[in-house]
């Protein structure tokens, strides 16, 4: 077994409450019933999410030694998503509308596309991704190791439904009310307003602009989700879009990439391949 | 929406506040840190700086290789009031250095880099027992700066003593 990783990225995250000693059998017992489950031989597109063990990337085999981490407790999950390969599709509706000489209807290609799921889904491998995370069950802290979004949410879900936990990301609200200021330092965090900074480079006298406040951001609204009308004509990239599967695969897997920002490009080589950390 | 999210919108700019105090500490203090118990830690800033922008319709700004923070556009981005989005920041404490890009809203440390292994690693099991005390370590680092920042930030008269500082270091 490969040792934990020594670069990447890492998003920490606190937990109140008490968690099942990961010194214990039990704690394992929870690991095992939240287990990681193959999707192999499904015909459908699916997601499965669960525990493994970094020793044992089946999902069978939970023994605590297998989760020592040192001072921390290493903790392995792994993501498998089944979808259809739609440049397979593609090329079958291309091959279909060129024997007969004309463009299908959306019906058509609905039925063309749901006779090729069930013949090719069965044969289609999963893409597989396994992503660690360090607990550390005296500070109340784990550490995983994965920024993007759909990690972050496929371990926060996963934790929860293991330890009946809800884990709080340490961002600057979490990490200030988690520290050692006093009560009175905490009440002015949750209602501190930004510093507007003067921006000199107005100013045509000596002296500059004086420092205030300004409002803070509000948490956005959620609009509640619509339901899309169905489509009744989609090109073939469209298709690609608009079904895609319903989990937004980790880009530290090398699979689909979810933003192109800055940051993630920067990131990219050090999240790419797992194994490379190990 | 969830909790989750809630704080990186809400305070977000604290984390942004935070790693430009950082900065600033470092161009004038020397960026050496005095944290609880007595453990010394130093930090520069490396080769890579993200500006937040202003309002929502503004260009995030970003300068990378190099010295990014000795630079016209560094200084012009200052004077101008923004704070630092990101930045890849040198973390030393006694022999061990890390490297790590700081979101400033989440606090999430992206491409991060331990120190080399300890010597005294034999096995597989030894090197991911040092590799853990050393992920742990680094978050420790960062929330014991970013809680020197808040005693700082937090104080009723920080406008007038420590905010004033920086702003005249920002207009330099």
């Amino acid at each position: 077994m490969a040792a934990i990783r020594k670069s990447g990225g890492v998003v920490p995250y606190f937990w109140q409450g008490k968690l099942v000693d990961p010194r214990d059998d039990e704690f394992a017992e929870h690991l095992s019933l939240q287990r990681f489950r193959t999707i192999e031989n499904a015909a459908s597109e699916e997601v499965s999410v669960g525990w493994i063990t970094p020793a044992d990337p089946t999902g069978d085999n939970f023994s605590p030694e297998d989760l020592d981490g040192g001072i921390g407790t290493w903790l392995r999950f792994r993501i498998d998503k089944k979808s259809m390969p739609m440049k397979w599709l593609q090329i079958h509706r291309d091959a279909a509308e060129k024997a007969r000489g004309k463009k299908m209807s959306a019906k058509e290609r609905r039925e063309l596309k749901e006779d090729l799921m069930d013949q090719l889904l069965p044969r289609v491998l999963p893409t597989i991704t396994l992503v660690d995370a360090l607990l550390f069950d005296d500070r109340k802290t784990v550490l995983l190791f994965a920024t993007s979004k759909s990690a972050k949410e496929a371990f926060t879900k996963l934790f929860f439904e293991t330890f009946s936990i809800q884990l709080e990301p340490a961002d600057p609200l979490q990490s200030g009310m988690r520290s050692d200021i006093n009560d009175e330092l905490k009440h002015t965090l949750e209602r501190v307003n930004p510093i507007r900074w003067p921006n000199t480079t107005l100013d045509n006298a000596k002296t500059r602009a004086p420092i205030t406040d300004m409002p803070r951001p509000a948490p956005s609204v959620v609009e509640p989700k619509v339901a899309k009308k169905p489509q009744t004509e989609t090109s073939a990239s469209d298709s690609s879009q608009n079904e895609s599967p319903p989990f937004e695969v980790d880009e530290a897997a090398g699979m689909s990439a979810e933003t192109t920002s800055t940051e993630d490009a920067l990131e990219a080589p050090v999240e790419a391949k797992m194994e490379d950390q190990q | 929406m969830s909790q989750a999210s809630q704080g990186v919108e809400t305070h977000g700019f604290l984390g942004e506040e935070f790693l430009t105090w950082m900065w600033f500490k470092w161009e004038t203090e020397g960026g050496e840190f005095t944290l609880s118990g007595g453990r010394i830690v130093g930090i520069a800033i490396d080769d890579f700086l993200t500006f937040a922008a202003l309002t929502e319709d503004e260009t995030e700004q970003t300068l990378r290789r190099g010295s990014p923070t000795r630079t016209e556009e560094a200084r012009t981005a200052l004077r101008q009031g923004h704070r630092l989005r990101k930045a890849r920041l040198l973390i030393a404490e006694g022999e061990r250095q890390w490297t790590a890009t700081i979101d400033a809203p989440s606090l999430t440390l992206g491409g991060v880099k331990l120190p080399e292994d300890a010597e005294e690693c034999e096995s597989e099991m030894d090197r991911t027992a040092d590799r853990a005390a050393n992920w742990l370590a680094l978050h420790e680092i960062v929330q014991a700066l970013y809680r020197l920042f808040l005693k700082e930030r937090l104080t009723s008269d920080y406008q007038s003593t420590g905010a004033e500082q920086q702003a005249n270091w920002m207009a330099r």
